[in-house]
C-alpha cells in the first residue's frame, strides 16, 4: 500500500499512524469523557455533604475519598457516592430519605476526617451548615393543609430555632387554627431529619443548598 | 528449602486487602485505604493524595502534613516503588495480569516506562488549574480500596479494562508507564538507599532474572556494565530477580552512597 520502507524501519506514514494518531485519538476521547465526568458534582445538583465539609467545589479537591467518615458514622448515615458523582466519585454523600444525619454531638466524622474536607475548626453542631431544610411543596404540606402533623417541627434536633409553628385561623373551616412549619435559614443546620421525617410519600420538606445572606440588588 | 522472597511479599499483599476489608467486618484497628488511614492509632496519608488536597482544597492540615512526611519518609528508605511491589491491590491485579498475558502468549510489547511521568505532571497541573484532583477521581487504587471497603462495585470496570489491555496488549503498562503515583515514589526511589545488588563475579549470564523482571529496562543495564547495584527508581524491589536468580549475584541490602557508574 506503499507503507513499505526500502530501507526498513519505519516510514513517515507508519509512524503518524502509529505513534501520533493513535495518542490523539485516545486524549480526544479522554478528553471528550472528562468533560461530561470530570464537571463537579454540584453541576447535576445538590448533593448533602457530612458536617463541616467545605464549599462544593474545594470539598471536591481536598477530599481523598479514604471513606473514614463513612466508616466513623455511627448511623451509617454517610455513604461514598460512586461513578454517577463523576469528578465526586467516592467522596461521601448523605441522602436524608434513607438516613439523615443526626448531629452526634461530637461529630466524629469531622474528627475522622484526615485532610480537613470537613473542617477541623468545626466543635458546636448548631454552627452545621451542610444546607437549608425548604418547603417545596406547600399545597401538599399536611400542616399547611390544616391537618395536624408537625412531625418535622416535632423531630427537628433544633426544634422552636430552626422550626417554629406559626399559628393562624383556619379561614376553610372557620373554627381550627392551621400550624404552618417555618424553617428559620439562620438556624437551619440541614441535617435532614425533616426530610426524613416527613409522613408524605413524596416529602415537602428537603434540604437545598445553604442560601447565602442575600445581599440587597444595590449592595455590590 | 531456601528462603524466597516472593512469601512475604505476597502474603503482605493480601494482609493489605485483608486489612482494608476490616471496617466493613466490624474490626475496629483499622480504618480507611490507601489514600488515608489509621492503624493502631497511628495516622497514614498517601503523599500524592496530600498534594493534590493541599493544591486543590487549598487546605493545610498539620498531622495531615506529618503523616504524608512520615509515610514518604518510609517509602523513601524502603525503597519508594516498593508501594508498587508489597503494598498496593492495583499491583497485585496487574501481576495477575502479567502471569495470564504468558499463559495466553500474546505479551505485547512495552510502553517506555518515563510516561508515568508525564501522568504525575498532568495530575498535578489538572488541580492546579481546575482544582479536579485527577488521580483520586480515576485511581483505580482507590475504585478497587472502596470496593473493598464498601462494596462499590461499579467502578471496577476501569481495573477490569485495565487488566484486559495489560493481559491482551501490553505488560503491565498501568503501573509501568501510567500510574502517577508509581512515578511519584519512583522519583523517591532514585535516591533511596534500599537497592538490588549484583555481585559480577557469580553472574551465570543465564538471563532468568531479566525473564522475572517486571521492568526489565532497569535491570539489564546495570548488569550488562557490571555496576553494583541498580539504581533507577522504576525498580519496583519485588525482589523477584533476587528469587530466580540460582547463582545468589544477586542481592538487597542498604547501600550507603550511590555507585559512580549508573
Amino acid at each position: 500500500m506503499g507503507d513499505e520502507n526500502p530501507k526498513g524501519g519505519l516510514t513517515r506514514r507508519q509512524f503518524l499512524k502509529g505513534s501520533a494518531v493513535t495518542p490523539l485519538a485516545l486524549m480526544l476521547a479522554g478528553g471528550a469523557i472528562a468533560s461530561v465526568y470530570l464537571r463537579p458534582t454540584d453541576a447535576r445538583g445538590f448533593t448533602l455533604r457530612p458536617p463541616g465539609a467545605l464549599a462544593e467545589k474545594r470539598f471536591l479537591a481536598a477530599c481523598v475519598r479514604c471513606g473514614m467518615c463513612a466508616q466513623a458514622c455511627p448511623h451509617q448515615a454517610i455513604k461514598l457516592a460512586g461513578g454517577e458523582a463523576g469528578a465526586g466519585i467516592g467522596t461521601p454523600v448523605i441522602t436524608p430519605r434513607e438516613t439523615p444525619c443526626y448531629l452526634c454531638q461530637d461529630l466524629p466524622c469531622v474528627k475522622a476526617c484526615p485532610s480537613g474536607a470537613l473542617d477541623k475548626k468545626l466543635e458546636d453542631i448548631e454552627q452545621v451548615r451542610m444546607g437549608t431544610a425548604v418547603i417545596i411543596d406547600r399545597e401538599s404540606c399536611l400542616s399547611i393543609r390544616g391537618l395536624r402533623c408537625e412531625v418535622c417541627y416535632r423531630q427537628c434536633p433544633l426544634i422552636d430555632k430552626a422550626i417554629t409553628l406559626q399559628l393562624r385561623h383556619n379561614t376553610r373551616t372557620d373554627e381550627h387554627t392551621i400550624m404552618e412549619p417555618v424553617v428559620h435559614k439562620e438556624k437551619c443546620v440541614g441535617c435532614g431529619i425533616c426530610e426524613n421525617s416527613c409522613v408524605l410519600p413524596k416529602p415537602v420538606i428537603v434540604v437545598r443548598r445553604t442560601v447565602e445572606v442575600q445581599k440587597d440588588s444595590y449592595d455590590f | 528449602m531456601t528462603f524466597k522472597w516472593w512469601l512475604p511479599r505476597r502474603t503482605l499483599q493480601l494482609a493489605v486487602v485483608a486489612l482494608i476489608a476490616l471496617p466493613a467486618l466490624g474490626l475496629g484497628f483499622f480504618r480507611g485505604n490507601l489514600a488515608a488511614a489509621e492503624l493502631l492509632g497511628i495516622p497514614l496519608a498517601d503523599p500524592l493524595a496530600f498534594l493534590q488536597a493541599l493544591i486543590g482544597g487549598k487546605v493545610l492540615v498539620l498531622s495531615y502534613l506529618g503523616s504524608a512526611l512520615s509515610v514518604s519518609a518510609v517509602y523513601f528508605l524502603l525503597g519508594g516503588r516498593s508501594f508498587c511491589g508489597w503494598i498496593c491491590p492495583v499491583g497485585l491485579i496487574t501481576e495477575l495480569g502479567d502471569k495470564l498475558s504468558r499463559y495466553s502468549g500474546c505479551a505485547g510489547k512495552s510502553i517506555p516506562l518515563a510516561s508515568s511521568r508525564w501522568s504525575l505532571g498532568l495530575v498535578l497541573l489538572t488541580v492546579a488549574l481546575t482544582g479536579v484532583p485527577l488521580f483520586e477521581v480515576l485511581s483505580p487504587i482507590g475504585i478497587v480500596n472502596r470496593a473493598i471497603a464498601f462494596a462499590s462495585l461499579l467502578p471496577l470496570l476501569l481495573p477490569a479494562a485495565i487488566l484486559l489491555v495489560e493481559i491482551a496488549v501490553s505488560r503491565r503498562v498501568w503501573c509501568r508507564s501510567l500510574c502517577p503515583l508509581g512515578a511519584f515514589y519512583s522519583l523517591l526511589a532514585r535516591f533511596s538507599p534500599l537497592r538490588v545488588g549484583f555481585v559480577k563475579e557469580r553472574c551465570t549470564h543465564c538471563g532468568d532474572c531479566l525473564q522475572v523482571c517486571p521492568v526489565r529496562e532497569v535491570l539489564a543495564p546495570p548488569l550488562e556494565r557490571g555496576a553494583p547495584q541498580v539504581t533507577a527508581g522504576d525498580c519496583s524491589r519485588c525482589l523477584a530477580c533476587i528469587d530466580s536468580c540460582s547463582a545468589k549475584a544477586l542481592t538487597v541490602d542498604f547501600f550507603h552512597k550511590r555507585s559512580r557508574t549508573r
